[in-house]
């Protein structure tokens, strides 16, 4: 059964990678914007893009964003060029193997203010699997106002201590909630960062405990 | 209905928390089903499954080796439903305001909502022990024999409660066709 | 002796067997609170008995379920996510609607496709037409619209998203971009537009 868990998971991985790698070249998509000047310009720039080397699919869906919200084409050009640049930077600190997710929620937690050396760090905590989740719950929690730096220590200590996904996306949804009725974002941090780590098991010498899951 | 390998619930029981894992993901969805149709509120139906679970982790000890794993569940899950039931108070209606109806999942789309909602009503006003034994004859599959394990009744009064339900059933939904064919 | 097998029965019990998806952060509730009995009692015999002496759930179970109730209550005002488990018996519609439950999160191996399916629920009585607009499938209002139940309910759907965090809002009358109100909100540097945040968990 186990054998058949793990092989099914590996199936699953390998699904998401494939179409993530599809996907990410993806320029049919473009038939969506129906102004044809801020197509054109999304054209080019997910032309430049490509010829980067980074993946067009966030950048596409940051165009499409600006097209739902009725945002400028100018105001889109820009986008596209802020995220591109975040992502060439994530690019740099995550490795020529990021997926295109981490790629993107990197980009998001330099957005936001998380330090490069953070992002340096949480590969390095995480060499094999993907951040990604990791590096979202690090932006949400900055997002609600805890300061990059404590959030980034926090989250760093967590993977240390192979908190899962799981609680980690609990981790920000509780404070997300805390500082929602009005508690201080760093105060919340603390409580519930305390509440999960003592939740974690101890060091596997004794169990047969979960692997720390991707 | 498939049943979990049982050496997974022998490793779960002889402490593997992988394996203990497994059987809680495995099985999650169909108490979730029995609890939802026995309780009528999701909530309930959530703290229901859930205390079966740790009571079924709790109570592994007691849980002979080379019996099957899914009639003990049931009976662990059962009981708690019925307790739960005899806690509540306070008249619930099954579709409450802001819950989405279950049965939007029904697969065969010529029932509509208003079919699913005529067998909730009716379920709700059955007695516990018949919708009890209705659900785990007709909607878990049991045999009537599990059943008599989960239960601990009878096999013909188990019989006669699924009988009981069943007619109560037929004469309500006779009456909705017949009014929808007008 | 009778068994029911008539066909209006028959109908009757397929409309309450669709399996409902599991509820990712009910399961990790679950293995938490195992966890924390395992961490209290050093043996099962000792687990035993106490479940024999007091049959209803320990203090500290209590309290962790209550703090894991203080999750789902925060929680709950977000988008729902549901993982459809492997069992062959789930319902194979793509557009499941369910329950408001809570967040994101647990596996089950899901094999149909990438991501983790993940279900939205929005109240608009008005609206002639709403859909999921996010991220997770380019914002693109034609791939996500969402059903309602009856000419009242609220409007849901079913979409899939990968783990992490993504920034969603409800496309409404094909025009109009709406927040979740039931979601935390996400600001938007690029285009000042309000929209919502989406954490999706992992295996």
């Amino acid at each position: 059964m186990t054998s058949f868990r793990r092989l099914t998971f590996a199936v699953v991985l390998l699904a998401v990678a494939t179409a993530a790698r599809a996907a990410a070249q993806d320029y049919s998509r473009l038939a969506l914007i129906r102004d044809d000047v801020t197509r054109n310009v999304v054209r080019g720039l997910l032309g430049g893009a490509f010829s980067r080397g980074v993946p067009i699919d966030p950048l596409m869906a940051k165009a499409l964003e600006g097209v739902a919200k009725k945002a400028s084409t100018t105001a889109i050009r820009d986008a596209m060029n802020a995220l591109e640049k975040r992502m060439r930077k994530a690019q740099d600190l995550l490795g020529k193997d990021a997926s295109v997710d981490e790629l993107a929620a990197g980009a998001d937690a330099l957005s936001v203010g998380v330090s490069e050396k953070t992002l340096t760090r949480m590969r390095r905590a995480a060499p094999r699997r993907s951040i990604a989740l990791e590096l979202g719950v690090l932006t949400e929690l900055v997002a609600r106002g805890v300061g990059p730096s404590k959030a980034s220590e926090m989250v760093l200590s967590l993977m240390a201590r192979n908190a899962t996904g799981v609680q980690l996306t609990a981790l920000s949804n509780d404070v997300q909630g805390d500082v929602a009725a009005g508690l201080n974002p760093e105060v919340a941090l603390t409580l519930r960062g305390k509440g999960i780590m003592s939740l974690l098991p101890p060091p596997p010498s004794t169990n047969t405990l979960q692997p720390r899951p991707k | 209905m498939s049943e979990i390998d049982p050496a997974v619930a022998l490793r779960a029981k002889r402490g593997d928390e992988q394996a203990f894992i497994e059987i809680v993901q495995f099985y999650y969805p169909r108490c979730l089903r029995f609890a939802r149709n026995m309780l009528g509120s999701d909530q309930d139906a959530e703290e229901a499954v859930q205390d079966a679970f740790v009571r079924v982790h709790d109570s592994f000890g007691r849980f002979r080796e080379d019996a099957r794993f899914d009639p003990w569940l049931f009976r662990i899950l059962a009981n708690r439903c019925r307790t739960l039931l005899a806690r509540s108070r306070r008249h619930r209606s099954l579709i409450e305001y802001g819950e989405v109806p279950l049965s939007a999942a029904a697969p065969a789309e010529d029932f509509g909502a208003d079919w699913a909602e005529e067998v909730r009503m009716v379920l709700e006003t059955l007695p516990a022990e018949q919708r009890e034994a209705f659900l785990l004859r007709h909607v878990e599959d049991l045999s009537y024999e599990d059943i008599a394990a989960v239960t601990g009744v009878g096999l013909s009064a188990l019989r006669m409660r699924v009988k009981r339900a069943c007619d109560a059933l037929r004469a309500r939904l006779t009456e909705v066709e017949q009014q929808n064919d007008r | 002796m009778i068994d029911e097998t008539d066909e209006l029965i028959q109908r009757a019990a397929r409309s309450l067997r669709a399996l409902p998806a599991t509820n990712p952060l009910a399961t990790a509730r679950i293995i938490a609170a195992v966890r924390a009995r395992r961490a209290q009692a050093p043996s099962r015999l000792a687990l035993v008995a106490q479940w024999m002496r007091e049959p209803t759930l320990s203090a500290a179970s209590a309290a962790f379920l209550a703090a894991a109730a203080l999750v789902v209550g925060f929680v709950a005002r977000g988008a729902v996510r549901t993982v459809d488990g492997s069992s062959p018996d789930i319902a194979t519609t793509s557009e499941m609607p369910l329950p408001t439950g809570t967040a994101p999160a647990l596996p089950t191996a899901n094999t149909r496709g990438e991501g983790v399916a993940v279900a939205f629920l929005f109240e608009a009585r008005n609206a002639k037409s709403v859909a999921v607009v996010g991220d997770f499938n380019n914002w693109d209002a034609t791939s996500s619209p969402m059903k309602r139940f009856g000419p009242d309910g609220p409007w849901t759907t079913t979409v899939r998203a990968k783990p992490g965090r993504h920034v969603y809002a409800f496309l409404v009358d094909g025009s109009t971009v709406v927040a979740d109100p039931r979601a935390p909100r996400a600001r938007d540097l690029d285009y000042g537009g309000d929209a919502s945040v989406l954490m999706v968990t992992t295996p």
